[in-house]
């Protein structure tokens, strides 16, 4: 335990605290004398008690303030949330679009390497079973038109 | 822009031609009375084996082309 010498009001108290929290008494003190010397003139009695009638008044308000910052912070959580989550879904409908253009363009090429390599394998035997086609036929029609 | 005639358009210029020659010699033959049925039956079964035979031929060919 720690001893602590404390002035309020003009008079001292000797009071003990554990150890390490020293300071902090100190500094409690000291507010209590601050409002009590707000009062000066009157008794001791009366300096104190209008001490602790300002510092129950500071305590409420500043209850009254966190209960009406908490509605705020609750909006402004459920906000954060909700932004967080369209993020999350732009995220991933952008990775799905990103998914997709890279399959449309793997499709593209292998439609564009196999496109000009298959083009030409077939065109030429398609010519060359037309050109004989029309061999055949000519040579029919020149005996057809010899006909006796 | 391409505007080339390629070989396959050359040649299906030249069957319709063809057809054409024959529809036309095979008209004439049918308002020749008196030789519409002359011809000779060995004439007519050499015909008749030829146009078979370039059928089969023109069969053989498409296949051979849609096969590649």
């Amino acid at each position: 335990m720690a001893d602590v010498k404390l002035t309020i009001a003009g008079r001292p108290y000797d009071l003990h605290c554990e150890d390490g929290q020293e300071s902090q008494l100190l500094q409690l003190a000291a507010v209590v004398d601050e409002k009590a010397r707000e009062m000066p003139g009157g008794t001791e009695v009366r300096q104190l008690l209008f001490a602790a009638l300002m510092l129950a008044d500071d305590a409420q308000d500043a209850k009254g303030k966190i209960e009406k910052s908490e509605p705020q912070s609750d909006s402004l959580r459920a906000a954060v949330a909700l932004a967080e989550s369209r993020e999350a879904t732009a995220r991933d409908e952008l990775r799905a679009a990103v998914t997709r253009e890279q399959a449309a363009l793997k499709e593209l090429e292998a439609v564009l390497q196999a496109g000009p390599a298959a083009a030409p394998s077939t065109k030429p035997a398609h010519d060359r079973a037309l050109l004989q086609i029309a061999d055949r036929i000519e040579a029919l029609a020149a005996k057809v038109e010899q006909l006796p | 822009m391409e505007l080339d005639l390629d070989e396959s358009s050359l040649a299906i210029g030249r069957i319709e031609r063809a057809l054409s020659r024959i529809e036309k010699a095979l008209a004439d033959r049918a308002n020749r009375p008196e030789s519409a049925g002359a011809a000779p039956a060995a004439d007519q079964s050499a015909l008749k084996a030829e146009v078979a035979a370039v059928i089969g031929e023109l069969d053989r060919l498409i296949a051979e082309a849609d096969r590649g």
